[in-house]
Parts: structure tokens; C-alpha cells; sequence
């Protein structure tokens, strides 16, 4: 179904689609019982430990790792559609400060749709040309409504920055230092690409009728503001900064881990050991919270983490990437409801990698509901 | 309908069942491109019976609902009640949508910022989700307060519809009253005049049989997007993503702009055999479902008939009469059908619609069974998260850029 056919052809599967292998797909391989995760046969490790997040986002969508002129090639073309819509920054003018900055940023976007031509909008071979337009519309986008959730002006880009550093200058009006940068940049690369969870089967669905890849990527924007799914983020941090030291945190979760509550950033569907992008972000979380004076949060994230894990684990529940992402924003200095925004940007680049395999065999998606007549 | 006894939905064979006495998961069935045959969830709100032919909403087959309004459809889908037995829930339900039609002013700036050739399912994505910006202090997770607002949107589309329609026709002197329904209030945004007691009956008509039809893209969009816990807009958002492209939303339009084109029933024909014999698609026709008519296409035949003259449209209506004369013999064999976007085309043009608005409309019908099954998904919720099987390049290791 993803760009190829299904392995077998009758398959027993649980609600929400658990266990049902939807199609063949080359992109990322997930080893849910190792927690390991492959992005194109490259390692998560490996790409976090060598490559930028432009090459990363190259290498998803285009299935190869770039060479140096296609590699210049797709910077100079993300730079290029670093200049929005001005229509777009126009509305956000008009919406009330507090929406929330992804409801803003999906309103932009969904007005920048409305300023492309139709031709563009629609026609398929048109679609392999937009991915670096939505990557750099959408960081431009996603900045400005950050800014404006404290009503700060826009932030021109500048052209001397490379796509992280200049999403988080324009975010946040500096260039934070080196360290915060790495983390940015390498939770970006850990967070582009996930197979096939629910918001990108939400784009998948979207770009099997035919309509273009910013329609899809507004689908996926959709499931992943869901507080199941990328709005954890912010919840999780929320939970590990109510909570004044380690010892509250531990009681506090004592007194849930027996009662079947849901912890935001913890379980998975798809691993049942530790999160490989928890493990590659942990130590960036730890070290920049201690240079910004903030080891107590490490704290009680650890403390978290470890009730949960000790009491949760034989059920194969461990933390997840959105345990781990807002302890690394927070002190980068990026407001706590904007968490799922960096979370978009990167794991948009998976969408349409996705829907880019689709389309040669694209066939509608539509799975059946089966009528039982209520009592 | 049939029904089979005491048949429940875990282990299917050969053919499918689109109605069981319950549908217990984990279950088998076979999977096919499309995720064709995949079963994503048990309903009590739709049933599609494509061996038979036959559509019924809530357990009352399409065809005994055509004398009602679209908002006693609407109340039979979303609630799961008779608007005539329960009618005051039925009125309260009436005036939560119709307060929400009332769109607040700055989201009329918003769209006037727009550019005017935009399409218009464009601009009702981009308002609605304008809208829910302005609503998002309503944001929290009581469960009235969901309900309230799924409300609320089914009422905003129609709401934004009409607004957008103005914004096009830029003809806003005719004003819809507090108590006029949505059919009313569409035709009066499209065609700046009050309508008939039968342009309202078939206004009424087309919305409700376009309200639901199993888990088509939109909806489906919209049950993932809902499945994460996501607020209600951006289940609408995204729904009204899928509903444009050539497959869905977008038929309408096409026949409609093609067949306007035709100047009688003999350039229709002679069109339709060049089309045929060239190979072409014709919109309108074939639906993955049904090998045989589409009951809804059936019920818009038979109106159009009924009342293309009286509203002087009788030679468009014999156009559409010639096409499908002339398609019909042809496709049949093939199991190729009209289905329900044909002849609803050619009614909201006699109701005033131009072809850019019909996915539009199309929306304004189609957000009952979103909103429904959203609702009914997520009471029993569980986020859609499949598997993919992975076919890529083994592990290898990381190359310098320099060096590859």
C-alpha cells in the first residue's frame, strides 16, 4: 500500500489498526523490541552523530544520502522559499494571541495554500517540487506564530543560517550557543521520519485522492496536534515541571502507576523497550538543563521515567521521544505550548516522504466500517 | 436488509459482510491495496449494501428520508434520534447549529484578505481554520464542550459556505432570517433572491444524501486526526483536505463544467461516444462500491426529472439524460454506474451553484456523518497506528559528504 503491495494478503489485526502491515515501505525500519530505529539503513545514531538535518531530510525524502552539489543544490532551495507568503503573515496578524501557535500555524499554512496557483495545487508531477517549499514556508510560518503568541513582531530570515539555526533565530529573535543548537538540530534528525504512525496515514489518506502534498502535510499537522500523538510533548513536560523536586515526582506517580493512568510520554505501539530517540536525546536534556541552572527537572524526569519503567516495563511500557523533546526545548527558550511545532517540522518531512512513495500506485484509501445496528 | 444471525465480525472469508451482529477485534480478513477489505471499526450510524444497492442511515434506508430537512438528517446522524419523537432535544440541536451559521466578523476580514479566484474549498479550509483560532478558548476536554463544539462546526461550514459564496458572487443584499434552515440560507447566499418550497425540498434533499457514506476519505482523515485526541478543527481541517481531490469532492465540479458545456441533447451524445471511444474517464460515472446503481444517484434522477423543467432547466437536463443514455449501455457491463455526483450536479446548478462551489456543498452535507463518526470513534477510541512492512536497503554505515 505504501508505494508497493502488502505482504500477506490475510492478516488478523486489533482495534486502531494494531499489528495490520498496511504495505511495503523503504523508508525507516522500527525494531520495536530492540527500540532501534533505521532511517533509509542508516542508523538513527549514526545520522544524529554525522549529519545535519537538511542532509536528513534529503536523504527521507529522496531515499539516498545527498552528494555535494545535491546537497548544495537543496540548501540553496530551501533558502529560497525562506521568503512567506505575505498573505499568510498577514492573517496571523488578525488571529487572537491565544490560539494556540499550531492552530496558527496551521491557519497560515492553509492561507498560503490558498495563494499558490491551482496548476501547482494540484497537478501530481507538480508534488516532487514542493517538499523544500513546505520545509522552509513552514518553519518561517511556525516562528512567526511562536513570536506571536507574546505578540512579537516577525523576524526577518537570514540568509547566513542554515535551516536550524535560522528557524530558532527567527523563533526566538538569537541564535542560542553551540550546544543548544546540536540539541535542536539532532532532536530534528531523531524526529524526521516514523513509518507509518497516525499522522501519516492521516497525509497517505489525503494524497490518495489526488490532492497535493501541503494538503497532506495539514492532515498530518491535525493527528499530531492530538494529545495522543505530538501534543504529549507538552503535556509530558507540563507533568515533570508541576512537580518542585524528584521525591514529590516519585510519590506522585507511585500513586498512578497501579491505577492504569495514561503518563503523557510514555508507551508506544510500536516499541516495547526503550525509545532509541529517548536514548540519542537524554544526554543532550541533561546537559543543557544543567547549564541553565534547571537540574531539578532532569530530576524528576528521571524520577518519572523510573517508577514508570520499574513498575510498567514487563508491560513494555518505557518513555517515549515526546518524554524527552520539551526538556530540551525549554531551555533552548522556546515556550512550552509551541513544543509540538519543532516536533512538525521534522517528522513532515517523513509525511511526504510517504505520500511521495504513494502516488505511482496511489489507489484510494478507504477501509470499511461494518454496520451493527445499536440495541 | 438482510441480516445474518448471530454473525460476528472476526473471521471472514470470501466475501465481504458489511453488517454483522457485532465485530469483535482482534480480527482476520483479507487486505487488499487501499486497505480495501480492512476493517476499521464497527458503526451504527451508516450501512452501505453495495451487492444490493442500498444506503441506510441509522437503520432507515435513503429513500424514506428524502421528504425531510437536512437538519433532521443531521440530528438523525450526529444524535442517533428521530427529530419527531424527540423533539426538543431535536430544537436545541436546531439552534446550536444555527447560532453557530453566525460567523464572527473578523473571520469575514480574513476572507476578504483572500485572493478572490481562489478555489473555494480552499478558502473554507483556511476560514474554518481562522474560525478555530478564535474558538480555542473552548478548548478544554469536558465532554459537553466537545459535543458542543462538534456542533458548532457542522453549523460554521454551512455557515462559511454561504459567506464564501457572497464573497464570490459579491451579491449580499438578500439577508437569510435567524429561522431559516441551512438549505435556505445557501440558496439565498448563491442566488441573492429567496427561494421556492421545491428549490428548498431539493436543497434539503442533495445535502442529506451527500451526509454519509461510510469512511470516504474525508471522514476517514477525520476519524485519524479525531483518534489522537485532536481538537475538532483540526479533524475538519484535514477532512476538508481530502475532500477536494479529482477522486472525491471534486467530481461534481467536473461534470458540471463539462456538461454546461453542451449545447443539447445531440452535441451530449456525439460528445459522450468521442469521449468513450478516446478512453476517457467520464466524471460522474463508476464508484469503487457499487457494481450496480447508486441508490442515491436513483433518488437525484428521479428529482431531476421531476423538476429540471419547472425550474427551467430542461435542456440541461436532457444533456445529462443524453450523457448517461449514451454512457450507460457501455459501461454497464463493466459494473461502471452513474454515481451520486452526476446527477447532483446538475441540480445545484438549478439550485445556483456554480461548478467551483459544488465541493463546497458537497462539505456542507458531508460534515454530518464527519462529525458523527469522529464522535462515535472516539467514544470507544483507539489512535489508528498500523504497521508498514519494510522493504529498503539493509544497515549501513554513514559516508562523509566528501566522500561519496
Amino acid at each position: 500500500m505504501i508505494g508497493g503491495s502488502i505482504p500477506a494478503n490475510r492478516q488478523t489485526y486489533g482495534r486502531g489498526f494494531a499489528g495490520l502491515v498496511v504495505g511495503e515501505s523503504a523508508i525507516s525500519r522500527i525494531d520495536g523490541e530492540t527500540g532501534r530505529l533505521w532511517i533509509r539503513g542508516y542508523p538513527l545514531e549514526e545520522l544524529c552523530d554525522n549529519a545535519d538535518f537538511e542532509e536528513v531530510a534529503y536523504l527521507v525524502i529522496h531515499g539516498e544520502l545527498p552528494s555535494e552539489s545535491e546537497y548544495n543544490e537543496w540548501c540553496s532551495e530551501l533558502r529560497i522559499w525562506r521568503d512567506l507568503p505575505q498573505e499568510a503573515m498577514h492573517v496571523l496578524k488578525q488571529l487572537p494571541e491565544h490560539a494556540h501557535p499550531l492552530m496558527k500555524y496551521r491557519t497560515m499554512l492553509s492561507v498560503a495554500a490558498c495563494v499558490m496557483s491551482e496548476g501547482e495545487n494540484s497537478r501530481i508531477d507538480a508534488q516532487w517540487k514542493r517538499p523544500a517549499r513546505i520545509l522552509a514556508w513552514t518553519a518561517g510560518l511556525a516562528a512567526a506564530a511562536i513570536r506571536h503568541m507574546s505578540w512579537k513582531e516577525p523576524i526577518h530570515q537570514d540568509p547566513s543560517l542554515g535551516f536550524t539555526d535560522n528557524f530558532l533565530w527567527q523563533s526566538l529573535g538569537r541564535v542560542p550557543s553551540k550546544e543548544q543548537r546540536q540539541a535542536f538540530e539532532i532532536s530534528l534528525i531523531a524526529q524526521s521520519e516514523h513509518s507509518v504512525h497516525a499522522a501519516a496515514l492521516a497525509a497517505l489518506v489525503v494524497i490518495s485522492t489526488g490532492a497535493d502534498l501541503g494538503s497532506a502535510v495539514l492532515a498530518g499537522m491535525g493527528a499530531l496536534s492530538g494529545e495522543l500523538h505530538g501534543g504529549a510533548n507538552q503535556r509530558a513536560f507540563e507533568m515533570f515541571n508541576s512537580f518542585d523536586n524528584a521525591s514529590q515526582a516519585r510519590k506522585w506517580v507511585e500513586e498512578r502507576v497501579t491505577q492504569k493512568y495514561r503518563f503523557p510520554g510514555f508507551g508506544h505501539r510500536v516499541y516495547k523497550a526503550l525509545d532509541p530517540r529517548v536514548k540519542v536525546l537524554e544526554p543532550f536534556a541533561e546537559q543543557l538543563l544543567t547549564e541553565a541552572g534547571k537540574t531539578h527537572l532532569w530530576g524528576n524526569y528521571l524520577a518519572v521515567k523510573n517508577v514508570i519503567e520499574e513498575n510498567l516495563g514487563s508491560k513494555g511500557i518505557f518513555a517515549n521521544v515526546d518524554a524527552i523533546t520539551g526538556l530540551l526545548y525549554y531551555p533552548i527558550g522556546l515556550p512550552v505550548a509551541s513544543f509540538p511545532i519543532p516536533f512538525a517540522l521534522a517528522i513532515q518531512v517523513g509525511w511526504m516522504a510517504h505520500c511521495l512513495e504513494y502516488i505511482p500506485s496511489g489507489k484510494l484509501i478507504e477501509p470499511a466500517a461494518i454496520y451493527v445496528k445499536e440495541d | 436488509m438482510p441480516s445474518r444471525p448471530n454473525s460476528s465480525f472476526n473471521s471472514l472469508s470470501d466475501s465481504f459482510t458489511w453488517q454483522a451482529d457485532d465485530v469483535v477485534f482482534p480480527l482476520t480478513s483479507d487486505v487488499e491495496t487501499g486497505l480495501s477489505g480492512v476493517v476499521a471499526c464497527k458503526t451504527a450510524i451508516g450501512c452501505i449494501d453495495p451487492a444490493a444497492g442500498t444506503l441506510s442511515y441509522r437503520g432507515r434506508d435513503i429513500e424514506s428520508l428524502t421528504g425531510m430537512t437536512f437538519e433532521e438528517v443531521a440530528f438523525l446522524l450526529i444524535v442517533g434520534a428521530d427529530s419527531e419523537t424527540d423533539q426538543v432535544k431535536f430544537t436545541q440541536f436546531s439552534e446550536e447549529i444555527r447560532k453557530a451559521r453566525n460567523i464572527p466578523p473578523q473571520v469575514y476580514d480574513i476572507l476578504q484578505s483572500l485572493p478572490k479566484d481562489t478555489h473555494p474549498t480552499r478558502l473554507l479550509r483556511a476560514s474554518i481554520s481562522a474560525l478555530g483560532c478564535f474558538e480555542a478558548q473552548l478548548n478544554d476536554s469536558s465532554a459537553t464542550q466537545i459535543a458542543w463544539q462538534d456542533l458548532s462546526i457542522f453549523g460554521q461550514i454551512a455557515g462559511l459556505v454561504g459567506m464564501i459564496a457572497q464573497f464570490r458572487g459579491g451579491k449580499p443584499s438578500v439577508r437569510s432570517n435567524e429561522t431559516d434552515g441551512i438549505a435556505e440560507s445557501l440558496f439565498i447566499a448563491l442566488n441573492d433572491k429567496t427561494p421556492t418550497a421545491t428549490e428548498v425540498k431539493l436543497f434539503n434533499l442533495v445535502l442529506s444524501l451527500y451526509a454519509d457514506h461510510g469512511l470516504d476519505a474525508p471522514t476517514f482523515t477525520g476519524m485519524i486526526v479525531g483518534s489522537c485526541l485532536a481538537d475538532p478543527y483540526y479533524n475538519v481541517v484535514a477532512g476538508l483536505s481530502a475532500l477536494r481531490g479529482p477522486l472525491l469532492g471534486g467530481t461534481g465540479e467536473r461534470v458540471l463544467r463539462q456538461l454546461l458545456n453542451l449545447r443539447d441533447a445531440h452535441v451530449a451524445r456525439s460528445w459522450a461516444k468521442t469521449m468513450l471511444s478516446q478512453g476517457y474517464i467520464i466524471p460522474g460515472f463508476g464508484h469503487r462500491m457499487y457494481r450496480q446503481n447508486d441508490p442515491r444517484a436513483v433518488i437525484l434522477r428521479e428529482h431531476s426529472e421531476k423538476y429540471a423543467a419547472s425550474l427551467g432547466h430542461e435542456r440541461l437536463l436532457n444533456v445529462f439524460r443524453a450523457v448517461e443514455d449514451e454512457v450507460s449501455p457501455v459501461l454497464a457491463d463493466k459494473g461502471i454506474h452513474i454515481n451520486i455526483n452526476f446527477y447532483a450536479a446538475l441540480i445545484f446548478h438549478m439550485l445556483g451553484s456554480e461548478p467551483e462551489m459544488i465541493p463546497c456543498l458537497y462539505a456542507v452535507g458531508r460534515m454530518a456523518g464527519l462529525v458523527a463518526r469522529v464522535r462515535e470513534y472516539v467514544t470507544a477510541n483507539r489512535i489508528f497506528r498500523p504497521l508498514g512492512d519494510y522493504v529498503g536497503p539493509p544497515e549501513h554505515h554513514f559516508v562523509k559528504r566528501s566522500e561519496r
